[in-house]
């Protein structure tokens, strides 16, 4: 790492001294500096070459078009991110409220159908008002039975099935 | 950071396109070499200079100064370069007459063997960056080809000095494995060399 931080130029002036005196009775330190030397060559010298020849043709029209295009784009997708938006918060709104309808409608059912008037399916098919006696007739559906109410006064009545 | 760039930054962050050609102007051939020394292909390394300052535009208002400018954009150049190549890394050619690549033939006082040969070199470098990880990719071209400092390189890659030399020694490591047959050659036929100046 020493030998790596003087082919850096990262070393102090007193480890820069240990180096090179170490480097003077050590070939195999020589040969590493020398490979890292080597290596950065191969790495750096074509990268140069690349860019000194470059003229960089269009790169910034080709920026300038990009930033436009973006700014157009930007338009689109904010109107866009506000119906996204707005359809998140639909779904948000309409999820709850649905439900609520459905455990009212349930509730609701619950209290209608309790409070209809269990009258076993009878219907009154006829009354007849008579000097004697008034008669109601009933129908009932299950069982099948007719029923026959006479009235004799305000305070008797008699069945007859 | 100077007056002037200060100035410049601060323009581009209120959306000044000419601030933004301003700095351009000034970083482009950086963000190409940083660029071209990751994805060492011509076409894609300036798509890159072009997909970075747009990127630079766009969130420059982010950048609040406490680092260096150029670490900030580096960094950009860099994280963009390497998405590139993970895009692009499934498709790894070992071809050497890829197009685009580093081409020294418009050079009369080389001849077709010196070409050919380094052609394949090129080649041969490049397989061996893109079989390193991002982040030793990264410590190699920021040191060996932008030749910036420790400090500067733990500032752009976000991370220690000491993870900076890691990455540096385990990268470097890698790079004379794959190629060693070159880098022996070289070093026989030139001798030892000493630290390079940048």
């Amino acid at each position: 790492m020493l030998l790596e931080k003087y082919f850096d130029r990262e070393v102090t002036d007193s480890e820069r001294s240990l180096v090179e005196s170490h480097l003077q009775d050590c070939p195999a330190c020589r040969d590493a500096l020398s490979s890292m030397g080597e290596l950065r060559t191969l790495i750096k010298v074509p990268v140069e070459e690349v860019v000194r020849k470059e003229d960089f043709p269009w790169v910034w029209q080709k920026i300038e078009r990009g930033i436009r295009f973006e700014k157009e784009r930007g338009g689109w997708s904010s109107l866009r991110s506000w119906l996204d938006a707005t359809f998140r918060l639909r779904r948000r709104v309409w999820i709850p409220a649905v439900a609520t309808l459905l455990v009212l409608l349930f509730i609701t059912a619950q209290v209608i159908f309790k409070k209809t008037p269990s009258s076993q399916g009878a219907s009154v098919v006829e009354y007849l008002e008579s000097p004697t006696y008034n008669v109601m007739v009933y129908q009932m559906e299950e069982p099948n039975v007719t029923v026959i109410w006479l009235f004799e006064g305000p305070e008797e009545e008699h069945t007859a099935t | 950071m100077d007056h002037e760039e200060i100035d410049m930054i601060s323009r581009c962050q209120e959306g000044d396109q000419e601030a933004l050609r301003e700095i351009f102007d000034k970083y482009h051939k950086k963000v190409y070499s940083i660029a071209y020394g990751v994805v060492r292909q011509r076409e894609e390394a300036l798509d890159i200079v072009q997909e970075v300052f747009i990127k630079l535009f766009r969130s420059i208002k982010n950048f609040r100064g406490k680092s260096q400018f150029y670490t900030y954009l580096y960094r950009m150049a860099m994280n963009t370069a390497i998405d590139h190549t993970r895009k692009a890394g499934k498709q790894v050619t070992s071809s050497l007459d890829a197009e685009g690549s580093f081409e020294p033939s418009d050079e009369p006082e080389k001849g077709p063997e010196r070409i050919l040969l380094q052609k394949e070199l090129e080649e041969r470098v490049k397989l061996a960056m893109d079989s390193l990880p991002p982040e030793q990719k990264a410590a190699i071209v920021f040191r060996d080809v932008e030749g910036l400092s420790y400090q500067e390189m733990a500032e752009a890659m976000g991370c220690s000095i000491g993870t900076v030399m890691s990455r540096l020694h385990y990268g470097r490591k890698r790079m004379q494995e794959s190629l060693k047959d070159y880098v022996k050659f070289r070093g026989q036929s030139r001798g030892a060399s000493l630290p390079s100046e940048e």
